[in-house]
């Protein structure tokens, strides 16, 4: 086994760059910041994070695809390129989003917060190894519980956090017990090695079980029904920028570890695609958990009234969608599957900064205190539509090719008549539902007026602005030109 | 019976009690105790498969159960602080009364 501690150095720069700017950002503002106030305290830790996230996305850049390293714990082909520097990206976005929001108190603890968990999702993201995996899942997920309850004057935020912790955690020793026993029937942790012994003795009830215990996992960290109840929670109670961390980044790195894990690690137990029905395969499994997303997630996004829950029941809806990538990745590689998380991330996570701003001036709970919009800031409603329409998938904004090329993808599989082709048509008919509750967004947004006669203008700091304006400008470029990004792969 | 098969055994029904104590008690701090078990049956599933398997040689078994150890730590730490977060806005823990968020 090749173990070079210098070439292990050189990969992981960017993650000893995100940690160290971590304790640099808690060190800066224990030195200076103790007698400013709370606004230039979050000022300075958000710039500092700001500078530590570009300085690890150069690095990665820099680092390369080098394939795997470190005996094959690590692997950096494309797919997780790609994924390290969307994850920093997103966590960009948030920072951008938190610059807007409520301030809190401890600034610089969240902001070191966030840099913990990027590190976390950037090792998910090259994590080719059953410990390395669960580690860095684990440093991600931690992060995010504390990130979720973080805000102590509120109820909610506490209650958000230790919901999204109990089942994370319970999830967690799900995915536990089904590493064991599939250490326990190769003998090995690393995946390529796994795969070679999995190859050799095929389907039987051991596997079978550490397979629905894996299947459980990803299914809480995919927020894919039924294993989605806490995402309406944390999504309503968590601070906003933590909220869009969670939807955005923490979905993108929590989808390349299974996907990587369930094809390259567990393929010889995919099981026959297209006869997804006949259990075989953990196939079986992510169609099902495709199916049931898109129904709950769709049909109960209908009857919310508060935004936040409304975007938490889309992103189960889009879970659904994704895992239909999970199902084709094997048939056009992983490249359509990021792009896919990759331009969802953006979307949720600028409207997610709308919405922190408007929680700042005044309360952003019913889809009804959207009222008005239009007039109070052009600026918030028109990224807003660019945000809504890309989720709903209208073209040719970024959500539209994503989701046609899974349906194609999945009609390639086994045709129409196949339960592929009859789970696509699912996806597509709920597609058109989900257009009315978007719309209906749009329409308090855009349309309807403001409750009192005069509406007050709101003011968007220039931090939050740009982000929004940059995520909207990703939005509509990707949308236009997808070979920007899967040429890439 | 072998004694690998006593240990999946031991750590099966350890896993299922710390299932059931997660999911039917009311008490937080029971739950996480209840979802540490179920950590620790894995723990013990990777013990035992490392003794009983074919080369104990290569230690990887015992070395993952050392980090899930520590993760462990780290989890419950998470969570107590949490469990103290509710605390101090519902003074009390029980699940039953965090409802603030539903729908």
């Amino acid at each position: 086994m090749n173990t070079s501690y210098a070439q292990l150095a050189h990969a992981l720069q960017p993650e000893i760059i995100l940690a160290d700017g971590a304790v640099l950002v808690i060190a800066f503002d224990l030195i200076f910041g103790r007698h400013r106030p709370l606004a230039t305290r979050l000022a300075a830790s958000l710039a500092l994070g700001a500078l530590t996230l570009v300085a690890a996305f150069i690095a990665s850049v820099f680092v390369g695809p080098i394939g795997g390293f470190y005996g094959e714990s690590f692997v950096l082909d494309s797919f997780a390129l790609a994924t390290r520097g969307g994850v920093i990206v997103l966590a960009l976005l948030t920072l951008g989003v938190a610059a807007g929001a409520k301030v809190m108190r401890n600034p610089a603890e969240y902001v070191a917060l966030i840099l913990f968990a990027t590190t976390g999702f950037t090792l998910m993201a090259a994590a080719n190894h059953l410990l390395i995996a669960f580690a860095s899942l684990e440093l991600a997920s931690l992060s995010l519980y504390l990130l979720a309850g973080f805000d102590k004057d509120r109820r909610e935020s506490a209650e958000a956090g230790l919901k999204y912790f109990l089942l994370g955690a319970l999830a967690t020793a799900f995915l536990l017990f089904g590493f064991s026993l599939i250490y326990g029937m190769t003998g090995e942790l690393a995946l390529p090695r796994i795969a070679a012994v999995l190859a050799q003795c095929g389907m039987s009830p051991l596997p079978a079980l550490a397979l629905v215990m894996v299947m459980v996992a990803f299914g809480f960290k995919a927020a894919a029904a039924p294993f989605h109840l806490w995402a309406p929670d944390a999504y309503e109670g968590a601070p906003t920028p933590s909220a869009a961390l969670i939807a955005s980044a923490s979905k993108l790195a929590g989808f390349t570890l299974f996907t990587r894990l369930l094809w390259p690690g567990l393929g010889a137990l995919a099981g026959d695609s297209s006869h997804a029905l006949n259990p075989g395969g953990w196939i079986t499994i992510v169609v099902l958990l495709a199916g049931a997303s898109l129904l709950i997630g769709n049909l109960a996004a209908l009857a919310q009234t508060n935004l936040r829950r409304l975007l938490a029941y889309s992103a189960i809806a889009h879970a659904g969608v994704m895992m239909l990538g999970v199902v084709t990745a094997s048939l056009a590689g992983p490249g359509p599957l990021f792009y896919y998380l990759f331009t969802y991330g953006i979307a949720t996570a600028g409207a997610f900064g709308v919405i922190a701003v408007l929680e700042r001036n005044g309360g952003c709970q019913k889809i009804t205190d959207l009222a008005g919009l239009s007039r109070r800031s052009p600026l918030l409603a028109g990224t807003l539509a660019i945000f809504i329409l890309s989720l709903a998938g209208i073209p040719p904004l970024a959500g539209f090719f994503g989701k046609f090329t899974f349906f194609a993808l999945m009609l390639r599989i086994g045709g129409i008549a196949s339960p592929t082709g009859a789970l696509t048509l699912l996806a597509i008919a709920l597609s058109a539902v989900s257009l009315y509750y978007y719309l209906v967004v749009l329409k308090q947004a855009l349309v309807e007026p403001f409750a009192s006669e005069k509406p007050t203008r709101i003011h968007v700091p220039a931090a939050t602005a740009l982000t929004l304006l940059a995520a909207t400008a990703l939005i509509i470029g990707l949308g236009l030109c997808p070979s920007l990004l899967l040429t890439f792969f | 019976m072998t004694p690998l098969h006593l240990c999946l055994l031991i750590s099966t029904a350890l896993f299922c009690i710390g299932l059931f104590g997660a999911l039917a008690r009311s008490n937080t701090i029971l739950v996480l105790l209840g979802i540490e078990l179920m950590l620790n049956a894995a723990n013990i599933n990777f013990i035992a498969f490392w003794r009983y398997g074919p080369n104990p040689a290569a230690a990887n078994g015992m070395i993952f159960v050392l980090f899930s150890i520590a993760v462990a730590a780290a989890e419950a730490a998470v969570g107590l602080a949490l469990i103290i977060a509710v605390y101090r806005h519902q003074k009390n823990i029980r699940l039953q009364e965090a409802t603030v968020l539903k729908g």
